[in-house]
């Protein structure tokens, strides 16, 4: 099956609020997909609805070819969820934590042994299996939220806002082992974040705003047709610049300009190959493709 | 299996915050403490001066009718206000959105309030069955008329009302979404509780139009199966010293050991019958509510 994820035209309101407003689109298997959007956007209503913890108004929520209404119990047994806060018990070691929450699934004894054994090698849990969970720092609390999501082996992987607050290397690692189980599994990832570098390598993105989809796109495709490039000229004075007759920023060592796409870069060298000695062209980020699209800036800014 | 799993998390939550647990074990106690305190020997001036002129009552028998009322009354609320207490997980799993972890999962939302419900019946029953024995000893020290079957008889009537407590806390809990609420709920509840069972006052020294209210009341029955079974070896020793029939009807009326619908005098049996019945048919509506619930709406 290539759709793992098939949302068709799907509402949900509160009261007069649209929160979801005929939302379609689908997530392939095994892609990064970035599903992002302002708060309020709707990202969180959907994940619920694909999640089955809220009813929708109208519409189709397919999961792994089953109606996650009617068919929720299949469902439930390939999503994994990593909340945007930690929704384990804090009084409880990981341990218990993992075993109370395996337990959901059947997954008991000598199987849940074994699952924890992998899980804690995967994440590193081993130091820490023992401790409380309120006693953990905010990076150890959330390799434990991603191994309960894991428990049962789900063939997608839901990340709510995963990395929010975390510390650069920690969001590192927890990015290392969703790398590698998509690697080893085929494992497909719904990534909310507001953090754009982690967006930027995803497979696909979708950008929600007020429940409907505002761009969509490869982040290949979305920077070229909201961001835009740059292009750099190192060693280039602003008289000199100024006979390139475009506008143009000046840097320490340089200008830079902004460009349509790499074809006017192209032009520019042809005419002025002079000035062309040390230049680098960089591609838009996807901070600028979210301020282009939503007219804010991320929230959660670069992330590395 | 997954039900035995549910309930066992839910107890390791609820032993671990050890603070709320020695409050939960130790507020009984503390009333046990004030009720010998301040109403003993309200109680027991009052014996004495309802008994009949030439009637005397020896210090034992005295004794052990005053802290037997004392003992089941304050058991009768603390099996329904400590069930308040401790029957907080749901809410606690609400209001921190673990219950969100639970449902994503394909477990059965019965088989959540299941273990919501025993989880809090066991842990309630802990307490009050600790409270149980300690009003025992106590009474033991004073003077003490229980049979085996009657010690058999509280036991049961003990586990039946939390019971109670827990069905009807469950109920009550499941609209709730924050500790705010619950805790303004259990003040209530703490308050309220034991003038509506007739524990903190008998019944029969209200008015006839709340008497008969609170005949409606399943907890009436509760107080009064304790009483009845915690005051029966004092009764038979008074009988047994030759005390009037009309007197122990006057003394039995007095402190609801008698209880009347309508009227008509209500059979133990019957007592027991309404709290059972109140029992399933709360615990019926709990796991109803869950089934029926809607899926949970997160905030956006």
């Amino acid at each position: 099956m290539d759709n793992v994820i098939q949302i068709d035209h799907l509402y949900k309101s509160y009261g007069d609020v649209k929160a979801v407003s005929d939302l379609s689109f689908v997530v392939k298997k095994g892609e990064l997909f970035a599903f992002l959007g302002v708060n309020g956007a709707g990202k969180s209503t959907t994940i619920s609805m694909i999640c089955g913890q809220l009813a929708k108004d109208s519409g189709t929520v397919t999961v792994l070819g089953h109606n996650v209404e009617k068919e929720f119990d299949a469902v439930s047994r390939k999503i994994g969820v990593v909340f945007q806060t930690s929704v384990l018990d804090k009084k409880l070691s990981v341990k218990d934590n993992l075993k109370s929450r395996a337990a959901l699934y059947g997954i008991t004894g000598k199987a849940f042994e074994k699952r924890l054994a992998e899980l804690s090698a995967t994440l590193d849990l081993g130091r820490f299996l023992n401790r409380p969970l309120e006693k953990l720092s905010g990076g150890q609390r959330r390799r434990v939220d991603i191994a309960r999501a894991l428990l049962h082996e789900p063939e997608i992987l839901i990340l709510d806002e995963p990395t929010t607050g975390l510390d650069p290397q920690t969001r590192r690692l927890l990015w290392n082992v969703v790398e590698n189980l998509r690697n080893e599994r085929q494992l497909t990832v719904f990534l909310t974040t507001h953090y754009m570098e982690e967006a930027a390598d995803a497979d696909y993105i979708i950008i929600l705003e007020a429940g409907k989809i505002a761009a969509e796109g490869t982040p290949l495709t979305l920077k070229n047709e909201y961001a835009g490039d740059y292009v750099t000229l190192y060693g280039c004075s602003e008289e000199q610049a100024e006979g390139l007759g475009v506008s143009f920023t000046k840097v320490r060592d340089g200008v830079r300009i902004k460009v349509s796409d790499t074809a006017e870069v192209t032009d520019l060298i042809l005419k002025h190959p002079e000035l062309f000695k040390d230049y680098e062209v960089t591609k838009g980020k996807m901070d600028d493709v979210f301020l282009a699209v939503t007219g804010k800036a991320p929230e959660g800014g670069d992330a590395q | 299996m997954i039900l035995l799993n549910v309930v066992r998390r839910n107890l390791k939550v609820f032993f671990k915050d050890k603070g709320f647990f020695i409050s939960a074990l130790i507020s009984p106690m503390i009333l046990l403490v004030l009720y010998a305190t301040f109403l003993a020997n309200v109680y027991k001036e009052s014996y004495m001066s309802a008994l009949p002129e030439g009637f005397t009552i020896s210090e034992p028998l005295i004794n052990g009718t005053v802290v037997g009322q004392l003992i089941s009354s304050l058991l009768a609320v603390c099996c329904v206000t400590i069930a308040f207490c401790s029957n907080l997980l749901m809410i606690t799993d609400k209001a921190s959105g673990t219950i969100g972890d639970f449902t994503v999962s394909p477990v059965k939302r019965s088989t959540i309030a299941a273990g919501y419900y025993l989880a809090s019946a066991a842990s309630t029953l802990i307490v009050t069955l600790s409270a149980l024995t300690v009003g025992l000893l106590y009474l033991s020290t004073q003077g003490w008329y229980m049979s085996f079957t009657d010690v058999l008889f509280v036991i049961g009537d003990v586990i039946l009302l939390t019971l109670f407590g827990t069905a009807l806390s469950s109920c009550i809990h499941f609209f709730l979404s924050t500790n705010g609420q619950a805790s303004a709920v259990g003040t209530i509840v703490s308050a309220g509780y034991g003038f509506f069972c007739g524990a903190y006052m008998p019944i029969s020294s209200f008015g006839s139009g709340l008497q008969r209210f609170l005949t409606f009341l399943p907890g009436t029955y509760g107080t009064s199966l304790l009483k009845n079974h915690m005051m029966n070896g004092v009764f038979r020793e008074m009988e047994a010293s030759g005390y009037p029939a009309e007197v122990l009807k006057g003394i039995r009326d007095s402190i609801d050991c008698n209880l009347y619908f309508f009227d008509a005098k209500v059979p133990l049996w019957v007592m027991a019958a309404v709290l059972i019945g109140s029992v399933v048919g709360f615990t019926g509506l709990f796991v109803l509510f869950h089934v029926l619930a809607k899926r949970h709406i997160k905030k956006q």
